[in-house]
């Protein structure tokens, strides 16, 4: 999940400063298992704009922010608290908030959260980053760990002379990606897997902005 | 001798480090460039070492040549593609700089630039094949070069790493990319360094074992705690205890100077690479002490 983290309200307050009225979108997945798009979030942000003189003209928690259309559907029950809006605040991540401003084609729209990372949630609300959505995909060949994520320098053959007693130079409480690797591998039996050197990485395959159509080409005819 | 013959016919090969300054008065580097020439056989010239921003290596490759100096190009992939990289290992051989160490680089949280974006396109094994390649004519792509490098590339290695299995892995991968040479972490047990040798023995490649010198049982203590890698016995801080305060930089370069000699009495490896860091005055003298000058 796309792992997601509060601004300072208070810079919010600063950058929204010349509107007054708003609308509020959360999210009911990602951003709402970080806490920072649920109903609570919303609330809590309402109370703060509120509270420094600002009026929230409605709120929405789609169920997915990020599906522009779906979202764009469940907004139209609250057709008239938008208009009534100066801007939006959006209470998810940046693909959330980019959904809003396709959306709104006439309105300003701006983001309460920091996207981080896509996170693996590791206990509630406890959250670490595995996948750096890369575009081709290596742990096959890395004991299903994925290096280029793991390893703040994302090396993709051994590890580093930063090593130190199994630890990463950069996080000294942080296992080095490598060490995990040659032991997963070692208890797996399959050394031989370390011996390989990796290409070096093709980031043509991860060129940003990316796209993708998974629709079948029947689907295509009928439209 | 240039480096390269010096190390492939068998003399005991001492190099040293330059580092490049922090700013455009170069008047201290010069000197130690000076103090340098005619007694090490080659010179690394460090590339923004420890993430630092100062000058470029090549800049001060081309310093240290005209001067009589033979320098050894660091490059680490911090900072650079794999374009940069390549541009600047060809700039490197027009210039007449044919010795180059392939590193990863110290990441940019420990220099003076943390908000920088780290590279690492490729890694020190990676550039290790490039090199190769441009040796051969052709850009890492395969693409035809008019007119090829010769570099003698060489790499580094963690004798002391903890767990080592994986760093001895990564050294045979960097032989096999093509290393002709290695210079060490530092080391301070000689008896652990030949349980590294007789490892390494086992490749055709030359190893200069690292030396740091020791000013005092302040830095030793420093080293084991912050330094990965980096293990000094507790009998060499007892010894630059006992020296004293004053005399424990003394003590320090006997330490290096008699590690350095047993070293080459016993052939254990093929050179030593000194890191004076900010002391480069005193290599002279501790190759004096260990009856190399």
């Amino acid at each position: 999940m796309i792992i997601t983290k509060k601004k300072d309200p208070n810079n919010i307050l600063e950058t929204v400063k010349k509107y007054d009225k708003f609308f509020l979108i959360g999210c009911s997945e990602c951003a709402s298992l970080c806490g920072t798009g649920n109903e609570e979030a919303l609330q809590e942000m309402t109370d703060f704009l509120e509270s420094n003189g600002k009026k929230v003209t409605g709120q929405l928690v789609p169920k997915t922010g990020c599906q522009t259309l779906g979202t764009k559907i469940e907004l139209k029950k609250d057709k008239e608290a938008c208009a009534d809006a100066d801007a939006v605040i959006v209470m998810s991540c940046g693909a959330g908030t980019q959904s809003a401003t396709e959306i709104f084609k006439d309105k300003p729209v701006y983001p309460s959260n920091d996207s981080l990372f896509l996170g693996n949630m590791t206990r509630f609300q406890m959250f670490d980053e595995r996948c750096s959505l890369c575009g081709e995909c290596v742990i096959g060949k890395t004991a299903g760990i994925c290096p280029l994520t793991n390893c703040p320098k994302g090396l993709l053959v051994g590890p580093c002379g930063g090593m130190s007693d199994g630890k990463c130079e950069v996080s000294p409480d942080v296992p080095c990606a490598w060490v995990r690797i040659y032991e997963r591998q070692k208890s797996l039996d399959n050394l031989d897997e370390m011996k390989e050197v990796l290409e070096p990485k093709d980031w043509s395959a991860g060129q940003k902005p990316g796209n993708l159509s998974t629709r079948s080409e029947k689907k295509e005819e009928k439209k | 001798m240039n480096f390269k013959e010096a190390l492939e016919s068998g003399k005991f090969t001492v190099t040293a480090e330059v580092g490049p300054p922090k700013g455009t008065d170069i008047t201290e580097m010069l000197h130690h460039i000076d103090l340098l020439k005619g007694k090490i056989d080659a010179a690394n010239v460090t590339d923004n070492q420890s993430a630092v921003m100062r000058i470029n290596s090549l800049s001060v490759c081309k310093i240290a040549m005209d001067k009589g100096l033979e320098p050894i190009l660091q490059m680490t992939c911090r900072d650079r593609n794999r374009i940069g990289l390549q541009s600047d290992l060809l700039g490197a051989s027009i210039l007449g700089v044919h010795n180059v160490l392939c590193m990863t680089g110290d990441h940019t949280s420990a220099g003076d630039h943390k908000e920088a974006k780290t590279v690492y396109d490729i890694e020190s094994v990676q550039l290790l094949n490039v090199v190769n390649n441009l040796n051969s004519g052709k850009d890492m792509m395969g693409n035809e070069l008019k007119g090829p490098t010769s570099f003698y590339q060489g790499a580094v290695v963690t004798p002391e790493a903890n767990p080592v299995e994986p760093q001895l892995m990564k050294f045979e991968k960097k032989v096999n990319a093509g290393a002709n040479f290695f210079q060490t972490q530092a080391i301070y047990d000689i008896d652990k360094f030949k349980g590294f040798m007789d490892f390494a023995r086992k490749f055709d490649v030359k190893v200069l074992a690292g030396f740091v010198v020791l000013k005092s049982a302040g830095m030793a203590n420093f080293l084991n705690k912050f330094v990965p890698g980096i293990t000094v016995p507790q009998e060499l801080i007892d010894e630059l205890k006992e020296a004293g305060k004053e005399k424990a930089l003394d003590a320090g370069m006997n330490i290096c100077a008699r590690q350095i000699k047993q070293l080459k009495d016993e052939k254990i490896c093929d050179g030593v690479h000194i890191m004076a860091i900010g002391m480069e005055d005193k290599v002279p003298e501790i190759m004096e002490r260990a009856g190399l000058l």
